[in-house]
């Protein structure tokens, strides 16, 4: 029993761990796998703020703060890239820190709408501060990430994708650790109260506004180390990247994983990032294919692709009912 | 224990609840009750800080704790269950009670995350403190059973049994025997009184008279806000203005 429950979670590590070395030959495999990284973290981070039950729309947002204090960081004021990632982080925390308070006390439809607007705002300073983020024609030669060098032992260089593979799966370690640490715990259980009754939640002593700020600020801090790590792996950055959409695309990547459960929005944002990778032709078609996805999942598998196998279970069950039931 | 002064509510102009005073001693059961419309959720919604007065106060313990926030409130000792069955639906019935007893648990954020060994033993600690708390209430049976699978009476249950878990000093009591039926119903009762046993104040609102006559101390009457009378079970069952405006007689008779 314990020796599969260790196998059943090595395995996939294991996996991933050896899978960007398979990739290594093929930079748009590698840069495919990359990319599904930072959606994993931004999908993942989304559903730890809509465990109190507010959907953010402005993620994207958050990502961009992110990118571009660290780029500019970089760029203009010559700042070692790690450190530069984590202001990134803290800075997009900060920005959820300030409007946390007046934000959270909103309702989930005006949440929505609040941060959505939010986001615009964001994206809408990026376009016009030209001076500091270069306006429309965006951020050019964004530095890559420092090399890493421990004398004598290794010395990585991020002149290829292959370490860029491996550091955007550390993150995701990191980040997944932290945050099923949180879902998982005493903690979390209190962020669920607050989505099923928050007035009940309150009756019993919870700070409702706190734990909203809370895991706003925590997810948003990652939503902007993602977008630190992306401006350095890019190497460019423009408004565009950051719009309404690709906010909206993150909240799609966690329903059509499956909302209820932490591996929903992983496997979502996987297969999300993976399908328009797979059928390039689709790529253009992104929003539509995307509805299509999501309003098939809606209809057909309520638990998401995480509640496959159950659904399935229920259906067959279902079936050999009827036929005991003509019998 | 607990004391409202001339406590005044109004919504627009109206007065919801019109400069209600009332006290609770220790271990006391008060009842309110009047007819819809009375103010009587609206005054427990003043005093858990859901609403705030419009004028007057309230102490609790000799603290003013006028326009608190619930949880302040629900901090120093005073707990609360709602009408209808408000319990946390998608969590089982221990957990329910678990993420109830937060007051009790006093975990902190940072070890919680980490899963550390002082978390770990706290948390176990949390799980014996809520099973007693079911044992007390009689769900211990129920308590891996998902809340919104239970009969309607044991959610009524379970409802009280949240509230008793952040550990209070005064519990308020929202119709906690609506639609219940006859057993179901002496069940709470028994449970309400082994809570005073505890040395636990009881507020109780119920529509069901011959349950609020046989279980509380003193009896407070409300009508359009205002306090219409007050007593012993016994006196306010004799008292004409209660009759009347429970009957309405002199204002709707034909």
């Amino acid at each position: 029993m314990k020796l599969g429950r260790i196998l059943s979670y090595s395995l996939p590590v294991l996996f991933l761990f050896l899978l960007p070395a398979f990739l290594q030959g093929n930079e748009y495999y590698l840069h495919v796998f990359i990319i599904i990284g930072i959606n994993v973290i931004l999908a993942i981070s989304l559903r730890a703020i809509a465990t109190t039950g507010q959907v953010s729309l402005g993620h994207a947002g958050f990502m961009s703060i992110g990118a571009y204090t660290s780029a500019i960081l970089t760029m203009q004021f010559d700042f070692p890239t790690y450190g530069a990632l984590l202001l990134g982080g803290l800075a997009a925390m900060a920005v959820a820190a300030v409007i946390a308070y007046p934000i959270t006390r909103v309702r989930t439809i005006y949440f929505a709408m609040l941060t959505m607007f939010l986001g615009q705002v964001i994206s809408l300073v990026v376009t016009k501060w030209r001076e500091v983020t270069g306006g429309t024609s965006g951020l050019l030669n964004i530095h890559p990430l420092g090399t890493i060098s421990i004398p004598g032992l290794i010395t990585i260089d991020f002149s290829t994708k292959l370490p860029y593979a491996y550091f955007i799966l550390f993150l995701v370690f990191v980040v997944l650790l932290f945050l099923y640490g949180i879902e998982n715990s005493y903690i979390g259980m209190t962020l669920k109260s607050i989505e099923q009754d928050e007035s009940l939640a309150a009756s019993i002593g919870t700070n409702i506004a706190n734990s909203k700020a809370i895991i706003m600020c925590i997810g948003c801090f990652f939503a902007g180390l993602a977008g630190s790590f992306y401006a350095h792996y890019t190497s460019v950055l423009t408004p565009d990247t950051f719009g309404l959409f690709p906010s909206l695309y993150i909240i799609v990547h966690v329903i059509v994983g499956g909302r209820r459960r932490f591996s929903g929005a992983i496997i979502g944002a996987i297969v999300l990032t993976m399908i328009p990778e797979i059928f390039r032709i689709l790529k253009e078609y992104q929003p539509l294919v995307f509805v299509a996805v999501l309003l098939l999942v809606i209809f057909f598998l309520p638990g998401g692709l995480v509640g496959l196998p159950q659904t399935v279970r229920v259906e067959i069950s279902k079936i050999y009912k009827r036929r005991a039931g003509n019998a | 224990m607990l004391e409202t002064i001339k406590v005044t509510k109004s919504f627009k102009g109206l007065r919801a609840i019109n400069s209600i005073d009332l006290e609770v001693d220790a271990a006391e059961i008060v009842g309110i009750i009047g007819p819809n419309g009375a103010g009587k959720t609206t005054l427990f919604n003043l005093i858990t800080g859901f609403l705030q007065p419009t004028s007057g106060k309230i102490v609790f313990r000799g603290k003013d704790i006028t326009g608190r926030k619930p949880n302040a409130i629900a901090e120093l000792g005073v707990a609360r269950t709602f009408q209808l069955d408000r319990i946390f639906h998608d969590f089982t019935v221990l957990q329910n009670v678990m993420v109830a007893s937060r007051l009790y648990a006093r975990i902190g954020f940072w070890e919680a995350i980490f899963h550390t060994r002082r978390y770990r033993t706290k948390y176990a600690d949390v799980w014996e403190y809520a099973k007693k708390i079911l044992q007390f209430i009689g769900l211990d049976n129920k308590k891996d059973e998902i809340a919104s699978n239970l009969a309607h009476g044991h959610q009524k249950l379970l409802g009280i049994a949240v509230a008793l878990a952040a550990n209070p000093k005064l519990l308020l009591l929202d119709e906690p025997v609506a639609g219940m039926n006859r057993e179901e119903i002496a069940v709470a009762l028994e449970i309400i009184g082994k809570i005073r046993s505890r040395g636990i104040s009881i507020l109780l609102i119920d529509h069901n008279m011959s349950a609020v006559m046989s279980v509380c101390d003193r009896i407070v009457v409300l009508n359009f806000g205002t306090e219409i009378a007050r007593g012993s079970p016994e006196e306010v069952k004799r008292n004409k203005d209660v009759i009347q405006a429970y009957l309405g007689v002199g204002k709707h008779a034909a």
